[in-house]
């Protein structure tokens, strides 16, 4: 439904953007979001930008926090680190924000720590290369979902502990994103004593990927590990490995189990044994049930968000991010970025919808590796999946 | 003071004031579009003056900013050391960039620049040990007082001036003008001596040194790059830039370019159709308004010319122009055979043009006339036979060599640059005279100061020597025909030529008009040039001709003084038809 | 392994190589090369989708509507971005027309259709994935039918004829009383049909992606330019060599270093023959 997923998040930025609350009387507290809504790397942001306008929605229908309103400037950044720039930069002085929320991929992540960092502006991280966490770089910085590091953990962990791997072949696309995860996990593999019987970066745009894969399967290789982002290329891997009758299971990126995939798979088995990173609080256990929390959650949204179209968890961290904010000024009274920055500093155990955050002056990771699951790719139910076998 | 320069004093002026009264967003939104300009303002050069159409030139920016990142994060160099470093690397892309341009077709030169857009990304991503693939790496920090945003604007503003100097001085010198002759006129340029190699590849090295500083600004100015931030659109947005500002000028592309880096802040709802709107924006200017901003800001050439204007030639100024005496060598053909597809256009020719001479050739349709006149001036090689000046050889197919000969030329359909003036049309004639180096031209140093004061003069008597003189301001494009013709004899005088080839020079032109060509044809020659007179009409060949060749089926029918032409019995029968 | 590589190799090249006669049928009747080849490629997978997928349509209909939509975006090229700059031809202006109108076509779609790669509906039924799958031999059948069609319109129809007439020499043409705007329309509805076709049969190899454009547009491309301009017969070898070549290529130097050596061949190539490994030097004309 991208027709109706874009109108949506366009009229949501503008509304966010330009609407301000004409009856606070207190200064409102403003937040910068900046997220890739449209374009070729948008479906997360979306799915953020929906928890992001509810968590708003809802603390301001309550009067806001000490009587002060949340107000929210949206900023496209289309995916584009110069755009990403002048926005962070336009929040910053022109709009003078408390916090900043986002942007929510690396790459663009990167070019705007250093901006924010120089604003001093408490700031949420969104992105899971290793290096945007550094309190003495970015002592404003905090990550609220997983580090690249603890995905390749989880995901290195399940090869290892259930599907049991001697040898693994590992993939990813030939993007700036797939370039180095590709190579974070085989460094990972190899020091863990797996033998990496194929590693190599694929073109997205390739258009049949079979001889990889059976270079792959010829390779003897128990597993077949894959990070990319491309839907297309994604499905494509699938399709071989059924075409190849090869019956490894595929472990990997969480763009893996959108439904796009879903769509483009030749034959809805190709989809089975694909397993993706997942968090304990989107995930269903084997009676099918939510955790409590995140179930209170979906009923409580539902007809007011979509949820099939997205992920959950995406939505549920766009709630945390507000919430984290709007906790911070509610405890220290005040959007002072060094009391925000104080308080975050001293959280532990916070328990938010989609993760709980723990932070110190000198750990700005702050989402719980135990938390990240692995979970079967297509079983996506209101934007929640199944565990992967061996959790439950 | 000039008054050209009014415009770019009052934006940079204004540009100067921001700091006083806006934020730091401001500083980063005014510093990108800096920054942009220093590659567009060389880009420039290579689009809106040279025609070559380099869509691809985010390659550079690219290349340059990598350069500088990799070499202070990896070796600590000192971030103005790295610019410059970028600078050169920039350069040397720039021309292996630009080097297909020489010989290929236009769309296949933009294609292989888009090509090299391609590389140069894959490359960044691929070679990790030292871009850092797709985790990329910091640009270089600057140290203080350039550390903060309006620190950063205020010296990438410094950058955008001098680019806009150092791009105006090449726009408004020999160079420039031959850029553009190689864009609306290359044949002509050819004619004119201009060595398309050799001047484009300057430009490119210019061109290519100031994206690859442009680079590493972007580099600061992003604070960290990674492959993503070098996108195709961002290219096409400088080459939008160029197009929408029009070609052919500084004013127009510079304007361009800010309001192409500001638009999308004032849009943010658009923003998702922005390339759409950008591709509009290029379809619309190209069918609508070619001439893009410079023609709407162009005053001067709205107000109507005079109507009933009449060209007197001042024939007594000739003898300033062309003051080099009689030339000694003759222009002689020997046995020339050459031919098209089967078909014999020369077979056989011998002739001679001689010195201080007007001579003739004529003949019906395909007999040859246009076909010798182009191997004299070197366009076409032919299968047998030579040609020589005196005893030198002249080299056959390299055009561009006649003109420091002293051949000189005009053609069949005036070969014009309509956007230019008709001063700089006619000063296109002296290319080769200007003693100044391109980095002298680019500095305006005194000796192209001096150049350009002299060929403007030489233009101004050529102008009045052909009575063209009132018109030298006006844009070409709004001459009429006649004066077109008129306008090419002064280009071609500017050379001080020995030998002159006018190819159907009276062709359109009104009784009156034909007359004065004929006066001033036949001054030229007694000042010592040779006319090699290409023409249908007899009379004016009777008229004024020292020697006469009839041309049939590429032999001579032929050969004398008007009156044994005139007397010639095959000639009367077969072409004068009297 | 190597029939793998071979069946998809074969398969985007043919898609090439019908982009290259795209290209060259364009540039016969206009002397006008086109940014928008490649977009018509791209626009036969994505109408193709669209009719036959989300609306619906049974496939036959679907197919004709395609190349229906298809051709009329090829006569919108004419009129739009080729047309009112022919008078001007020397200023090369159609390289900026075609590249503002490719460039709207890939925007409208990224933004209307989808940024993500959209299924293409299996047409036959073959679609067992191996080298057998059909999605390898449409397009090669494609670049049959559109070679055997060429050949009998040129060959055996007035109109076949008239477009060689004009492709030869223009102004001959025009002299003889022939309808040239007539049939330069006609020749891009053709182009339109030619590449859309290349789109439709290589969807489900490609699928429906508003990004195949770009890609097409210069894959598309490097064929002829090795084949040499208006060369059918050289655009379609260089095709298939350059698909079999990047496919072996993905397959052996991995997806970064492979359009790098596809890049270097066909600037090297060029480099040194400007007119193309079949094409005749082009002649000066003052």
């Amino acid at each position: 439904m991208p027709l109706t997923r874009r109108g949506f998040a366009l009229t949501a930025a503008a509304a966010a953007g330009f609407a301000r609350p004409a009856h606070a009387q207190a200064e409102p507290i403003r937040i910068g979001w900046l997220a890739t809504l449209t374009g070729p790397l948008s479906s997360p942001g979306i799915g953020f930008d929906r928890g992001v306008r509810w968590a708003t929605e809802e603390i301001n229908a309550k009067g806001g926090v000490n009587g002060r309103l949340i107000e929210v400037i949206t900023r496209d950044t289309q995916g584009e680190p110069t755009k990403a720039v002048n926005a962070t930069q336009e929040v910053i002085s022109r709009h003078k924000v408390h916090a900043i929320w986002g942007p929510t991929n690396s790459g663009e992540l990167l070019a705007t720590s250093p901006i924010m960092a120089r604003a001093k502006v408490p700031s949420l991280v969104a992105g899971v290369v290793n290096s945007l966490i550094d309190p003495d770089k970015y002592p404003n910085a905090f990550r609220v979902t997983p580090s690249n590091s603890q995905w390749d953990d989880a995901v290195r962990n399940y090869c290892m502990k259930v599907v049991k791997v001697k040898k693994v072949a590992i993939t990813a696309d030939a993007t700036g994103y797939g370039t180095s995860a590709h190579d974070d996990s085989v460094a990972g593999f190899k020091k863990a004593g797996i033998e990496v019987v194929y590693s190599g970066v694929i073109d997205p745009a390739q258009p049949d990927v079979t001889p990889d894969i059976l270079r792959m399967k010829n390779a003897g290789a128990d597993a077949l590990v894959s990070w990319t982002v491309s839907s297309g290329m994604a499905a494509r891997q699938m399709n071989a490995r059924a075409a190849l009758n090869w019956d490894v299971p595929i472990v990997g990126h969480p763009a893996m189990g959108t439904g796009e995939i879903g769509k483009l798979v030749a034959k809805p088995e190709n989809w089975d044994k694909v397993y993706i990173i997942g968090y304990k609080s989107c995930s269903f256990d084997d009676k099918g049930n939510l955790p409590a929390k995140t179930r209170a959650f979906v009923d409580s949204v539902k007809g007011k968000i979509k949820l099939d179209d997205t992920s959950l968890w995406w939505v549920a961290s766009g709630v945390d991010g507000i919430r984290l904010i709007a906790d911070a000024v509610a405890k220290t009274g005040s959007s002072d970025s060094d009391k925000i920055i104080g308080y975050w500093n001293t959280l532990k155990e916070w328990p938010g919808l989609y993760g709980n955050y723990s932070f110190t002056p000198r750990e700005h990771n702050g989402f719980n590796g135990d938390d990240i699951v692995m979970q079967r790719a297509n079983s996506q139910r209101d934007g929640a999946f199944a565990l992967a076998p061996g959790y439950a | 003071m000039n008054r050209a320069i009014l415009p770019y004093l009052g934006l940079f002026g204004a540009a100067l004031l921001l700091p006083l009264f806006a934020n730091d967003y401001w500083a980063v939104i005014g510093a990108r579009a800096a920054v942009y300009w220093v590659l567009v303002g060389g880009l420039n050069l290579v689009v809106g003056f040279g025609g070559q159409l380099a869509i691809g030139y985010v390659a550079l920016l690219t290349l340059g900013a990598y350069t500088s990142a990799v070499l202070c994060a990896r070796y600590g160099l000192d971030p103005f050391l790295s610019f410059a470093a970028a600078g050169v690397v920039g350069a040397v892309a720039g021309v292996i960039v630009g080097l297909p341009a020489l010989r290929l077709r236009t769309f296949y030169f933009a294609m292989t620049t888009l090509g090299f857009a391609t590389i140069v990304t894959q490359i960044a991503l691929a070679w990790q040990s030292v871009t850092g693939g797709g985790i990329g790496l910091p640009g270089p920090e600057l140290p203080k007082p350039f550390d903060t945003p309006w620190g950063f604007y205020l010296f990438a503003l410094a950058l955008a001036a001098l680019i806009t100097w150092l791009s105006a001085n090449v726009a408004s010198s020999r160079f420039g003008r031959a850029l553009v002759a190689i864009r609306d006129a290359e044949v002509a340029a050819e004619a004119t001596g201009i060595s398309k190699p050799r001047l484009l590849t300057t430009v490119f090295l210019f061109s290519g040194a100031a994206a690859g500083v442009a680079g590493g600004l972007f580099a600061t100015l992003q604070s960290y790059i990674t492959p993503d931030a070098f996108s195709f659109d961002l290219s096409v947005t400088f080459f939008i830039a160029i197009l929408v500002g029009g070609r052919g000028s500084i004013l127009g592309p510079l304007i361009g370019n800010i309001i192409l880096t500001l638009l999308p802040e004032f849009a943010a709802p658009l923003v998702a159709w922005s390339t759409f709107l950008y591709a509009a924006l290029l379809l619309a200017i190209v069918l609508l308004m070619p001439g893009g901003i410079a023609a709407l800001l162009d005053f001067s050439n709205r107000k109507p010319l005079t109507a009933n204007r009449a060209i007197v030639p001042r024939l007594d100024r000739l003898r300033g122009l062309l003051d080099h005496g009689t030339a000694q060598a003759s222009i002689v053909l020997r046995n020339v055979v050459l031919s098209f597809g089967g078909v014999r256009a020369i077979d056989g020719l011998d002739l001679t043009v001689r010195p201080g001479q007007v001579h003739g050739l004529i003949g019906p349709n395909g007999s040859g006339k246009t076909t010798t006149l182009n191997v004299i001036s070197g366009y076409y090689e032919p299968e047998q036979g030579e040609a020589f000046l005196g005893t030198t050889p002249l080299p056959h197919g390299a055009p561009q060599t006649r003109a420091a000969l002293g051949i000189a030329r005009t053609f069949q359909t005036p070969r014009l640059i309509g956007e230019a003036s008709v001063l700089e049309n006619v000063m296109i004639g002296a290319t080769i005279e200007g003693t100044a180096s391109f980095v002298e031209t680019m500095l305006s140093l005194p000796r192209h100061r001096g150049d350009e004061k002299r060929m403007t003069a030489q233009a101004m008597d050529a102008l009045a020597v052909v009575g063209l003189d009132g018109l030298a301001p006006v844009r070409a494009d709004r001459l009429q025909h006649s004066e077109l013709r008129f306008m090419e004899i002064a280009r071609a005088l500017m050379l001080k030529p020995a030998f002159l080839l006018l190819d159907e020079p009276a062709a359109g032109l009104s009784g009156d008009e034909i007359k004065r060509l004929g006066e001033l044809i036949v001054a030229i020659a007694r000042n010592g040039t040779g006319v090699l007179l290409v023409e249908h009409h007899a009379d004016l060949i009777f008229d004024i001709c020292d020697h006469v060749t009839v041309l049939n089926l590429g032999r001579e029918l032929a050969a004398g003084t008007p009156g044994d032409i005139r007397a010639h019995k095959e000639v009367v029968s077969a072409y004068l038809g009297a | 392994m190597l029939a793998a590589i071979l069946a998809a190799g074969l398969a985007v090249g043919a898609t090439y190589a019908l982009i290259g006669v795209t290209y060259n049928l364009m540039f016969s009747a206009s002397r006008v090369m086109s940014f928008t080849a490649g977009q018509l490629g791209m626009l036969g997978g994505v109408f193709g989708a669209l009719f036959i997928h989300r609306l619906g349509m049974p496939i036959i209909p679907g197919f004709i509507l395609a190349l229906a939509a298809c051709a009329l975006v090829g006569v919108v090229t004419e009129i739009v971005a080729v047309r009112p700059v022919l008078g001007s031809l020397e200023q090369h202006l159609y390289v900026l027309s075609t590249l503002g109108l490719a460039l709207m076509i890939q925007q409208f779609t990224a933004i209307e259709w989808s940024t993500e790669p959209q299924p293409f509906p299996v047409l036959l039924g073959f679609d067992g994935g191996g080298p057998l799958d059909e999605k390898f031999w449409l397009p090669l059948v494609a670049c049959v039918v559109t070679i055997a069609g060429l050949e009998f319109l040129y060959r055996r129809t007035l109109v076949g004829r008239a477009f060689l007439a004009i492709a030869e020499d223009n102004f001959a043409a025009r002299a003889l009383g022939l309808p040239e705007r007539n049939l330069r329309m006609g020749s891009y509805a053709l182009a339109g049909v030619v590449g859309g076709l290349a789109g439709f049969a290589s969807g489900e190899l490609l699928l429906a992606f508003f990004a195949n454009g770009a890609m097409l547009n210069f894959f598309g491309f490097v064929p002829v330019a090795l084949g040499g301009l208006g060369n059918n017969r050289g655009a379609i070898i260089g095709g298939i060599a350059l698909g079999v070549f990047q496919q072996a290529a993905n397959f052996l130097v991995g997806g970064v270093f492979a359009s790098v050596a596809v890049f270097a061949v066909f600037i090297i190539v060029l480099l040194v023959r400007p007119q193309g490994l079949f094409g005749a030097p082009a002649t000066r004309r003052v």
